[in-house]
Formats: structure tokens, sequence, C-alpha cells
């Protein structure tokens, strides 16, 4: 009977084990693979047989991705793009999200709907008319422009989801603050700012990742190759990449990635808690 | 002073909080769709300025074989991915919870892998898939299909059904973390002494997954497949890098048919047209969305 247990417990550690293992392989290989792929000789990548890991990896070709190729550009401009389209979509959500926790007003719920429905909305539907206007006055294919259109894409979503973090604080702080003779602003900015700093780190998190990740916008509304964020300087480069030049490909999509992945793995428990409270919270 | 004014002056003073919020939604959402809507019952070209009113772009939309192909391509596409991605996402998730609540290592190291997915960019999933489809021998899937079966002709990506199989799993590999984290949250926060006092009455852990615990998430797991919907009907940038909608159309999902119809067929009424149907399914789901939430919440 007691060996009996044992053996249960073994089996079900080792089943436990052998799960992890397989979703862990799953998701990694893609990514080791790309890795292998970067470091890779040209003789290697037309072998016949499996070369799961190059005898020598090749460090050269991540010196001649950045040499030849507009990485290192890409990665400016992602990172500029990013940081001020945070920034931006923080000032624009902060104040917007805590006026629709505190004040109640008519027509709130259908404010929320909208909102709601601007965030659910793709991006390719509203691209289209702005890339005409933008045309039209002149401000196509500007780095500037592109940020306002990326807060203002971002913005309903952060505003959903600060509203649902402001509406955690509990209003004796308001109350107590407005009986010192603090104003409205003086509230916001002194008490629930720093109240709400764990949600919007979070926030900002999420807004980096998906800043990073934004196509269609930076596609459409930018024309100079020199202002290309990431994804789209990575499209360009694979449409003139072929089988010869897959190494490079694959060393440049990893440079393009390791910032984001970096920036997820250290604030891995932001992110996790944003996207549970996001989506269940109204 | 706040204080002595009456309540209506103090609700007119917090408009001005969400006024920039407004302005940039008019400028960036509001015009923006009404535009569309109206392109949609035009001519409309990019490459010539003037247009006119004309119907010819819904019923050349509706006429289309292609678009009841596209319309089939993005529903096989979407409901698949939401399948898997929520499947594949709450085992994870039960996964995850087994082994939090027995107190086992190395379940930081599995979320890390599921996670990092979803924080790439779909443009690079879409590059990475591609070279893990590469139909060359050194290609990685080729490579070891042929270890298990020696010369099969294998085509992921070339063969048109092939094709929409291959971005279906690659976009399960990238959707799977959403799902995960949503459910796994679910599960911990699941009320213990419910799930103890089925074990005292003798429910088994199968009993108690689908009799106690699969109940009580069902609304979470409705939202989780509600926002993977929105997100995956949405998505083509994965697909633009992964097969730009090829082999032939078996692969073009309504979103990546709009941009190619508009940016390389340049037929901007047609495209619209199919912008307002992406858009009706957008606003569809956000209903649902908004009164499920509604419901919940009272």
């Amino acid at each position: 009977m007691k060996l009996k247990q044992t053996d249960r417990y073994v089996l079900s550690r080792f089943l436990f084990a052998l799960g992890g293992i397989l979703i862990f392989v799953f998701f990694v290989t893609p990514l080791f693979w790309t890795l292998s792929v970067s470091l890779k000789t040209i003789p290697e990548l037309f072998s016949p047989n499996l070369v799961l890991w190059p005898a020598i990896p090749q460090f050269e070709n991540y010196v001649k991705v950045f040499q030849n190729t507009m990485i290192l550009v890409n990665l400016r401009n992602s990172l500029n793009i990013t940081v001020s389209s945070v920034i931006l979509i923080l000032l624009l959500s902060l104040p917007s999200a805590f006026a629709l926790s505190r004040v109640y007003f008519r027509g709130k719920k259908i404010w929320m709907f909208l909102i709601l429905i601007f965030q659910m909305l793709s991006p390719v539907v509203v691209v289209i008319p702005l890339y005409r206007f933008f045309m039209h006055i002149g401000i196509y294919n500007q780095t500037w422009s592109l940020v306002l259109v990326y807060a203002a894409t971002f913005a309903p979503f952060t505003v959903w989801y600060m509203k649902g973090y402001f509406d955690t604080c509990p209003v004796v702080l308001d109350e107590a603050a407005r009986i010192d003779g603090a104003t409205r602003m003086q509230t916001f900015l002194n008490i629930h700012i720093p109240v709400a700093m764990p949600g919007i780190v979070s926030v900002t998190i999420l807004l980096v990742v998906q800043c990073w990740s934004q196509f269609i916008l930076p596609l459409i509304l930018l024309d100079d190759k020199k202002l290309f964020p990431i994804p789209v300087g990575l499209l360009d480069l694979q449409s003139s990449s072929d089988a010869i030049t897959v190494h490079y490909l694959a060393a440049a999509s990893i440079i393009g990635i390791i910032p984001v992945l970096v920036c997820f793995v250290v604030f891995q428990k932001y992110i996790v808690s944003a996207l549970t409270q996001g989506a269940v919270k109204e | 002073m706040n204080r002595i004014l009456p309540r209506g002056a103090r609700e007119i003073s917090f408009f001005v909080w969400l006024l920039p919020l407004v302005l940039v939604c008019i400028g960036v959402f509001v015009i923006p769709v009404f535009q569309i809507v109206q392109l949609s019952f035009t001519d409309a070209t990019l490459l010539k300025a003037g247009s006119s009113f004309s119907l010819t772009s819904y019923s050349n939309l509706l006429t289309n074989p292609d678009f009841a192909s596209i319309i089939g391509v993005t529903l096989s596409f979407v409901v698949a991915s939401v399948f898997l991605q929520v499947v594949l996402g709450f085992l994870i998730a039960l996964y995850l919870d087994y082994g939090n609540t027995q107190g086992l290592h190395g379940l930081l190291i599995v979320r890390t892998a599921v996670l990092a997915a979803w924080a790439i960019p779909g443009v690079v999933i879409g590059i990475v898939w591609k070279m893990m489809f590469s139909e060359m021998d050194s290609g990685l899937i080729t490579a070891l299909c042929k270890l298990v079966i020696p010369g099969a002709r294998l085509q992921f990506l070339s063969s048109p059904s092939a094709a929409l199989v291959s971005s279906i799993i690659a976009n399960t590999w990238r959707g799977t973390a959403y799902s995960m984290i949503l459910l796994y949250a679910g599960l911990m926060s699941f009320p213990k002494d419910l799930n103890e006092a089925a074990a005292i009455d003798g429910a088994n852990a199968m009993r108690r997954l689908f009799q106690i615990k699969i109940p009580v998430l069902a609304p979470l797991v409705l939202i989780c497949i509600l926002l993977v919907t929105v997100q995956t009907f949405n998505t083509f940038d994965m697909l633009m890098a992964l097969t730009g909608g090829g082999p032939g159309r078996s692969t073009e999902v309504i979103a990546l048919n709009i941009y190619k119809t508009i940016f390389t067929e340049f037929d901007l009424g047609r495209g619209s047209a199919a912008a307002v149907m992406l858009l009706l399914i957008n606003i569809g789901m956000t209903g649902v969305y908004f009164r499920f939430l509604r419901e919940k919440g009272k």
C-alpha cells in the first residue's frame, strides 16, 4: 500500500515535469531556431541534414547586419516612437480616467461603451481615412503625426484600465483631501497618482509592448525607410532577402525583439496583473 | 473652494479633464469612421482625386467570389485560432495552478516561455514561423518530419490548405499566453473552500474540474473568447510576413484584404466597404462584451 502511494507520487511528478517540458519546448523552439539560424554559415543554411546548432556560431552575422541594414535606425525609431507615445498616452488618459471614475454624469454608460468600441476597433479601419487626411494637409510621413495616432489608438484601453484602477481607490481619500483644502487637481496629482502607481507601471509596460509591436499604422502612415520602426523595417528587409541571406534576417529579428523581451522579463509581474485586470473590470 | 460650488458647476469643470481625450477620439476615431462609411458608398480610388456616390463597391464586394473565400478564410482562421488558444491556454493555466497548489518548481520558466511569445511583434512571429516551416531540407519541421517519414513531400506554406493550417498554428503559438494569463488569474481567485468541500464529498479531480471549476469560471472563459475573437479578427501583421495572404488568397483574412484592396489594387471604394464589414463585426462584438460585463457587474 505504501509502495503504491509512492509510485503514484513519482508518476504524477514525472507527468508534471513532462507536461512542463512539452509546453516549454513548444514555446521556446521557434525562438531557439531563429537564434540558431542567425548564427549559421551559408553551407549550413543549405545543408541537406538537420543542423540544430551551428558548428561554430557566426557572430559576424550580427556585425554584418549592423553594418549593412537599417536595423539600428529602426531600433532608434522604435525607441523614439514608443517613448513619446507612451508619455503622451499617459498624459491624455490619466486625467480622463480619473474624471470618469470620480464624477457621475448622465450618459456615462454611453461614454464607457464608446471608449470600449474605440478600443476594439481595428486600426486598419481608421488608418485609411487618416492616410488620406494626412496626405491632404501635408503631415504624412512624419514621426510626430504618427505618435499622435498611436496616442489616440491606445488611449481608450488605458482609460478603461486606469478607470478600473481609480475606482478601487477609496473616495474617503478625496474627502479627506478636500477638507484639508486641496483642489481636485492637487488631490489627483498628490494622492491618486502615487496610490495608483502600480497600475500605472503595469499599463506602461503593456503599452511599451504594444507600441513596439504596432505594425499597420507605421506601414501606412510612413513612407521613408529612415523613419521605419522595427516591424516595418523587418518586413522591408524580409521582402529584399532570400534563402541565401535568411541568417541575416534571423539576426535582425533577434536584434529587434531583444529590447522588448528584456523589458518584458524584468517587468513580467506587472504585465500579468495588467492583462488580467484590464479585461475583467468595468 | 470647490466645496462651495454647486454640484453641477463641479461637473462642468470635470469635462475639461475629459476634453483632450474627447478631441483625440473625435479626430482619430469618430471622423475617420464617418469617412470610411462615406467612402464605402463611392467609386473612389487612390489614384484619382474625385469620386461620386455609388453603391457599386458593395455590389462588387458582395458578388465577388473572392470575397466569399475571404470570409471563409477569416472565419476558419478566427474560429480555429480562438478555439486552440483558449483550450491550450486553459490547459496551461490548469497546469500552472496545479503546480502552484502543490508547491512545485519550474512554473516561472514555463510561464515566461509562454508569455514571451505574446510580447514579440507579429511581423517577427511571421518571419520566425516562416523559418520554422521552411520547405528546404534544412528547415526544422521539414527535417523532423523527414526523420519520421523519409521522402515525404511537405508543403507547409506552398499548398493552400496547409498554409492556412500553418498560419493557425503560428497564431496559436502567439496568442495562447493571453488566454492562459486570464484564466490562470481566474483559477487563482477560485474559492478554495468550494474545491475542498467537493474533495471531502468524494469528487475526484476530473469531476471537480468539469462540475465545479469550469461552471464557476464560465463567465471568464466567455470574456476570454470574446476578447481573443476581436483580436484575431483585427490582426494581419503576422500573416503579412508569414504568407502574405497566399498562396492565392488561401490565407487572406479580411483585415489583410482591406489593406491589399486599397494599397495594391488602389480600389478605395471596395476596400472601404470591406472595412465597414470589419467595423460592424467590431461593434457587434463590443456590444456583446459590454452587455456581458454589465450583467456580470449586477
